[in-house]
């Protein structure tokens, strides 16, 4: 197991937010986590990031484990480093005041001296050929779909193994949506391991290996794709009957 | 005529590169932190007395040469001075930061940090005046009626350069993107592997080691210290950043480039009691017309 969520509780002040869910990722997975607005995706992906309060929830109870470990004091900055986890945050949070080269040399910054980074940038080019043809623009100029490219581009030039992302498909058009798929997939075939986050959740079970089902802050169902898709509560409750 | 402006052109930038030295401090915290570090002047003060130490102990119980002693200062005195920013940023405003506390407190703390500097240095070393030692021979050059020395020339040039240097460091480096990505998103920049306080504690090294070197040429210029003389620079080296746009280090330059000229200015053609009214005055007046400054934009995004 690469990633293991244990019973995991997590408080924004004193509301409690996630109540004790558990969940894991085997390495070379695409795992999804689908649910409803405010049932706690971003949460889950904020505490194993390991970001920190007020914006990040406080775990009160449980354990994140990455490969056996337990990861509550590990810094954020660690968990990218050390850990090789890499998180594309809800909304991009891309640094809009940089140009997208400057965005994706940020995410170099805990590089090993001997990473060969020209072709990481040829590779996340390859992944998102307008990323290239953008690359000495201010990224806030960037259209939306261009932006959510840069923001899982620069999560991958942080040299990551296990990729987070959350809702990568919102505010896309439809066409959009269905190529960065494809290019998750790619990656995953590529041997890139992947958590993903969506409310989306016919888009993200087709891509996924297996998933779970978040509602207000406890694990609902889980299973592999198919398992779900046929699940008539969760076909009735997240992909329109 | 025309002597007379080169004249108060040099005088202008040479009053002026004191400003922005100082400046550039208070703009790189507020553009990583938004937090005004009112205890800047003082850093500055601490780094003239830095300065002064260093320079005796070499100059006079080692009888090393002052060139000699000049170019160890320089280092020294920026290395020691950051020193201080840096511990002040860590027994200070760190532990507010991880509590999250309001800027507001963060700020009064920073004024009081600045209080505790001088009166910390009134109470180990008296109220009695520093001379500072000569370490260069001041030449005095003239050319076509205009005067100048050595030493402001060499003023200048410093805070010339350490424009370039900062701007380098802002525009080219990882370490100068990562402190522009702070200021635009602070929340994201763990997540791109950067450790925050790492970031934090390089924006004071750069603004407190140049606070020193401001210190050490401030001490060669006008070689009389006391433990308030950072409180009054240190105000008017704000206003300046503010001016020019705090959180951008070219507003800082530009702030402190304007600053002194007005200031020469005034001296030039008014009583030199009015100097501090009346440059307050037309600051007040620009910041009334640009209440950004000039490189400031409304929303804080800049360094
Ligand atoms: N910073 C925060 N402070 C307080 N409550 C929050 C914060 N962020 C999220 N919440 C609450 O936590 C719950 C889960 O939110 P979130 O994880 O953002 O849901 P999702 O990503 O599944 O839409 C919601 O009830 C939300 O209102
Ligand atoms: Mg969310």
């Amino acid at each position: 197991m690469m990633l293991s969520v244990e019973n995991l509780e997590v408080k924004y002040g004193n509301i409690q937010a996630l109540h004790g869910i558990s969940f894991h990722v085997n390495a070379g997975e695409i795992v999804t986590l689908i649910g409803a607005n405010g049932a706690g995706k971003t949460t889950s992906l904020y505490a194993i990031a390991r970001l920190t309060p007020p914006e990040a929830p406080r775990v009160i109870g449980g354990d994140i484990r990455f490969q056996g470990r337990s990861i509550l004091t590990t810094r954020p900055s660690d968990v990218v480093k050390q850990l090789k986890m890499a998180l594309s945050p809800e909304g991009r949070r891309i640094f809009g005041n940089l140009t997208v080269m400057e965005n994706l040399k940020l995410a170099t910054f805990a590089r090993d001296k001997d990473a060969d980074l020209e072709r990481e940038y040829e590779r996340v080019f390859d992944l998102f050929p307008r990323l290239k043809e953008r690359r000495h623009q201010r990224s806030e100029s960037l259209s939306g779909g261009e932006q959510q490219m840069l923001a899982v581009g620069r999560a991958l030039m942080t040299g990551c193994r296990l990729l987070l992302l959350d809702e990568p498909s919102m505010g896309l058009a439809p066409v959009l949506k269905y190529e960065l798929f494809r290019k998750l997939k790619r990656l995953n075939e590529e041997g890139m391991t992947i958590l993903l986050v969506e409310q989306n959740a016919s888009l993200a079970l087709n891509l996924a290996h297996r998933g779970y089902v978040l509602d207000t802050g406890t694990i609902v169902a889980e299973g592999t794709s198919a398992q779900l898709i046929n699940n008539p509560e969760v076909k009735k409750a997240y992909l329109g009957g | 005529m025309l002597e007379l402006i080169i004249q108060n052109a040099i005088n202008a930038l040479q009053w002026g590169s004191f400003y922005a030295l100082i400046a550039l401090g208070y703009t790189l915290v507020y553009g990583v932190l938004t937090l005004i570090n009112f205890a800047h002047g003082d850093v500055f003060m601490v780094g003239a007395y830095i300065a002064f130490f260093v320079a005796t102990f070499f100059l006079v119980s080692l009888g090393v040469p002052g060139w000699v002693v000049l170019a160890l200062c320089v280092p020294l005195t920026m290395i020691l001075t950051s020193l201080v920013g840096v511990t002040l940023e860590r027994i200070a405003y760190r532990p507010l930061r991880n509590k999250g506390a309001h800027r507001l407190y963060v700020v009064i703390t920073a004024l009081m940090c600045g209080l505790i500097l001088q009166h910390a240095n009134l109470a180990i070393f008296g109220a009695s005046r520093k001379a500072f030692p000569p370490l260069i021979q001041e030449h005095v050059y003239n050319v076509g009626g205009v005067s100048f020395t050595n030493l402001k020339v060499a003023v200048i040039v410093t805070a010339f350069l350490v424009f370039l240097i900062l701007h380098w460091i802002v525009t080219r480096t990882r370490v100068g993107m990562a402190m522009r990505a702070i200021s635009y998103d602070k929340f994201a920049v763990p997540l791109m592997g950067i450790p925050l306080d790492q970031i934090i504690v390089i924006t004071f090294v750069l603004g407190s080691g140049f606070a020193g070197l401001a210190g050490l040429l401030f001490a060669m210029s006008y070689p009389v210290l006391e433990p308030y003389m950072g409180a009054l620079i240190g105000w008017k080296a704000f206003i300046a950043a503010v001016v020019g746009g705090i959180g951008d280090i070219r507003g800082a330059f530009l702030g402190g480039f304007l600053l002194g000229a007005i200031e020469i200015l005034v001296v030039a053609f008014f009583p030199s009691t009015l100097r501090d009214l009346i440059a307050f005055t037309v600051l007040l007046v620009i910041l009334t017309f640009k209440p950004t400054g000039f490189f400031g934009v409304a929303k804080t995004t800049k360094i």
